[in-house]
């Protein structure tokens, strides 16, 4: 009595469980293959009998299908065994037909990747383990599907694939080409490795300009002060010669304890003193011509035309000229105050910033356009076919998808994860030499952002010739997209 | 084009809406909390999405609390083919926070933390059952052979064709089958489960592990959820719809048997949507014949109600 009990106990545990009987296992062989064929849809719910024996009957055909379990001859299945160290499944019994198009060799051992191991649970022809259990295809799910495998929504984009008939296998970036198939060296190196980053290029600022815009503006006032007491010892007409770019910078780096940028030792420049009473007997040596910008032609100042017009005084503005210089202030900026103009240590570098902005402002006119002189962008008789003057007068220069695409660097949230193989070359397919797939497919869904151009310079880069497809996938529905270049035609007959 | 505030109410209830008799959306009725008794439906989550994977699960949701979801998998009859998927049932986000509050549902944990003792006995029960079933098996082949051999004969007669030789030489046949047969190992039968076996069902597990279900986080999910559960308390049946521009397609009664008749668009109350986009949506809408709804959860509170606005592409004549 007690056995029968637990007999029926364990029966009724293995209905919640949804496991066969022996008998029910037996018979299984007798079931039919078919699938219903859904009947039309209605508009509108009449509440009518019809409507619900019409329901009933489709759900009942549902719940059918869908509670049926997979039942297999055991001879039929081949055994395998899941490895999850290397997040492989290795065959214990030799592959089926399968192997023509999935399945690799490793160390001996024919094996399985995760997302074609559970394919092919899921098609019934094989029988993973792991320690000793079946897994069940709700286990092949949680255990195989992982970011390091293949996520849930590109296993549903690969069984779709699968199910068609197209032979689909992994991408490896790397090689440019699938995943090698046989391998020799240790299971390690075996993990697919993250793609080494493209180094970025270094646009970084050198780190002495900061420096600069601090200190020079200090020590030049503070040495103003200093040098003034020198200079009243000299009682010489001639005013002093400027050699102060001459003086050697080692010799001012060690001394003054400046950056190594400043070239002058500001002990040695003197600066005129115009203000005193015998400021009217000075006169200015003219400066050197290699510190004047261009080709100028300084010659000697006497100041004492000068002089006379310099007001000591306060000015007293009136409320105009107040306002004026109000404004002024408000409005208009001194050159000095600007940080990259104190930067530059000579006229060259000078112009080479006012160059620069120049460019930065006015970067929608080309400077074939606008620095030249005006001229006519062709002449008549000039040009034989379209195509020539179109060039001749184009302004936009067009540009093709894979330009520059080299230089971007890797992209996190996109990666193409499959090959992609037309079913009719199923028959003749081999895996050693699979030759080009007819697309690469990359699997993302409408949750996230739309592929940018930057997306897909990258992910045609890597794909070489062969075009990319977008697998969306929403709710185990897939759409496929595929962005073509395009080009205008520019020559007419 | 034409814009109303709000919408009619199109929905009749069905029967297999949620729940007997006038539930509002969110409110528990003592047939919540009777059903939250019962044995709960197993959730499991891969990678976030969550899925149901026992049949018996994914017809009660569906007939007790109105969830649809998309079966995504292989059919076990046939599963070379995309017409008609099987399990497991991917379901909504929202079908599953609903789910969960209500206390319907409950996570379950992907690994098992087993100890070696039960593992053992799990292998050792696994084992006898194989052989049990073989054992039965061999008894069942032996008995449909001799049927088919019975039935042959049996013919024969009825047939007067065979002679005194013939009989008896199938009367050997039999006796020798009932002596000599064996059911070779590999014509056994055997079943490649769906779902997982054995998942406790003790309260106090399924508590803990539904308090780490990641519940709306974001305003978005959170409009979203609020616009299911309103329209799901109304007897509505709601799948998803991005194929269609939205965020739900909504049918008057079961989707196996009637077309939806809106495509739920979820918004803030403050969201400003472009009027391009209101183009395109209700374009879209117009195209497959299906009345755009523009559906923003009032503020007021959690349980506020819901607005919705319909947007049918209508002419100046």
């Amino acid at each position: 009595m007690a056995t029968k009990q637990a007999h029926a106990e364990a029966a009724r545990a293995e209905r919640s469980e949804e496991l066969l009987s022996p008998s029910e296992l037996f018979h299984a062989r007798s079931r039919s293959h078919k699938i219903p064929v859904r009947g039309q849809k209605e508009f509108l719910p009449t509440g009518s009998e019809q409507q619900k024996t019409h329901l009933q009957k489709s759900l009942q055909e549902h719940w059918t299908l869908v509670a049926e379990e997979r039942v297999e001859r055991l001879g039929n299945l081949v055994n395998a065994e899941w490895i999850p160290e290397e997040k492989l499944v290795k065959l214990q019994s030799p592959a089926g037909k399968f192997w023509q198009t999935m399945g690799f060799s490793h160390c001996g051992k024919q094996c399985l990747l995760p997302e074609e191991a559970l394919y092919l649970m899921e098609c019934g022809n094989v029988q993973v383990f792991y320690q000793d259990l079946p897994l069940s295809i709700q286990e092949g799910y949680e255990r195989f599907l992982s970011p390091e495998t293949v996520t849930l929504h590109q296993y549903q984009v690969f069984g779709h694939l699968k199910r068609l008939g197209y032979v689909v296998n992994r991408f490896d970036p790397r090689q440019n080409k699938q995943l090698k198939r046989k391998r020799s060296h240790s299971p390690g190196s075996r993990s697919c490795e993250k793609q080494t980053s493209i180094p970025q290029e270094d646009t970084a600022v050198g780190p002495c300009e900061d420096v600069l815009t601090g200190e020079p503006h200090q020590t030049i006032q503070s040495k103003k002060e200093q040098d003034e007491p020198m200079d009243s010892g000299s009682h010489v007409d001639r005013a002093p010669e400027r050699n102060w770019w001459t003086a050697a910078s080692s010799q001012s780096r060690s001394m003054t304890g400046l950056p190594a940028a400043l070239p002058w030792d500001f002990r040695l420049i003197s600066f005129p003193d115009l203000g005193s009473s015998r400021a009217a007997r000075t006169c200015l040596a003219a400066p050197d011509p290699e510190l004047l910008p261009g080709a100028l032609q300084v010659g000697e100042c006497k100041m004492a035309s000068w002089l006379t017009k310099l007001n000591l005084k306060e000015e007293k503005l009136s409320r105009r000229e107040r306002e004026r210089q109000r404004e002024r202030d408000r409005y208009k900026r001194s050159v000095n105050d600007d940080r990259e103009v104190r930067r530059c240590t000579n006229w060259a570098e000078y112009l080479e910033l006012m160059k620069k902005r120049r460019r930065q402002r006015c970067k929608e006119r080309p400077a074939h356009l606008w620095e030249k002189d005006v001229t006519p962008l062709s002449q008549p008789g000039l040009c034989t076919s379209h195509r020539e003057l179109l060039e001749e007068v184009s302004i936009i220069q067009s540009s093709h998808l894979l330009e520059e695409a080299s230089k971007l660097p890797q992209l996190d949230q996109w990666r193409i994860i499959f090959n992609v193989y037309q079913p009719d070359t199923v028959a003749d397919f081999k895996k050693s030499h699979p030759g080009n797939p007819y697309t690469r497919m990359c699997v993302c869904s409408f949750d996230g952002p739309v592929p940018d151009l930057r997306v897909m310079k990258q992910l045609s880069f890597q794909s070489a010739d062969i075009p990319v497809t977008f697998a969306v996938v929403d709710h185990g529905d897939i759409s496929f997209y595929c962005f073509k270049e395009f080009k205008l035609p520019s020559d007419f007959y | 084009m034409d814009c109303e505030r709000p919408a009619e109410d199109h929905g009749t209830r069905q029967n297999g809406g949620a729940g007997e008799g006038g539930e509002a959306a969110g409110a528990e009725s003592e047939g919540d909390r009777e059903r939250s008794r019962e044995p709960r439906v197993n959730i499991s989550l891969v990678g976030g999405t969550p899925l149901l994977w026992r049949a018996g699960d994914i017809r009660r949701v569906r007939e007790e609390d109105g969830v649809v979801g998309a079966l995504v998998g292989s059919l076990a009859r046939q599963p070379r083919q995309n017409v008609r998927l099987g399990r497991p049932l991917e379901i909504l986000q929202e079908e599953a926070s609903l789910l969960l509050q209500r206390g319907r549902a409950a996570v379950q944990h992907t690994h098992n933390q087993e100890d070696e003792e039960s593992h053992v006995k799990a292998v050792e029960a696994y084992q006898s059952r194989l052989e049990h079933s073989y054992e039965e098996q061999c008894v069942l082949a032996l008995e449909d052979k001799k049927a088919v051999l019975q039935r042959v004969m049996n013919a024969k007669q009825n047939d007067h064709t065979c002679d005194e030789g013939t009989e008896q030489a199938m009367r050997e046949r039999l006796s020798s089958l009932q002596k000599g047969f064996t059911l070779p190992r590999s014509a056994m039968a055997v079943q490649l489960c769906t779902a997982r076996a054995g998942f406790g069902h003790c309260p106090e597990e399924a508590a803990f592990l539904a308090a780490d279900w990641p519940m709306p986080r974001d305003e978005r999910s959170e409009t979203r959820f609020r616009v299911y559960r309103d329209l799901r308390g109304r007897g509505f049946y709601l799948t998803a719809a991005g194929k269609f521009g939205g965020d739900y397609l909504v049918y008057p009664g079961d989707p196996l048997r009637f077309h939806a008749h809106f495509i739920a668009l979820c918004l803030s109350m403050d969201e400003q949507l472009p009027l391009c986009d209101v183009l395109a949506v209700a374009r879209l809408g117009s195209n497959v014949k299906k009345t755009v709804l523009l559906c923003s959860p009032r503020d007021s509170g959690v349980e506020g109600e819901v607005v919705y606005s319909s947007l049918q592409w209508s002419g100046m004549v």
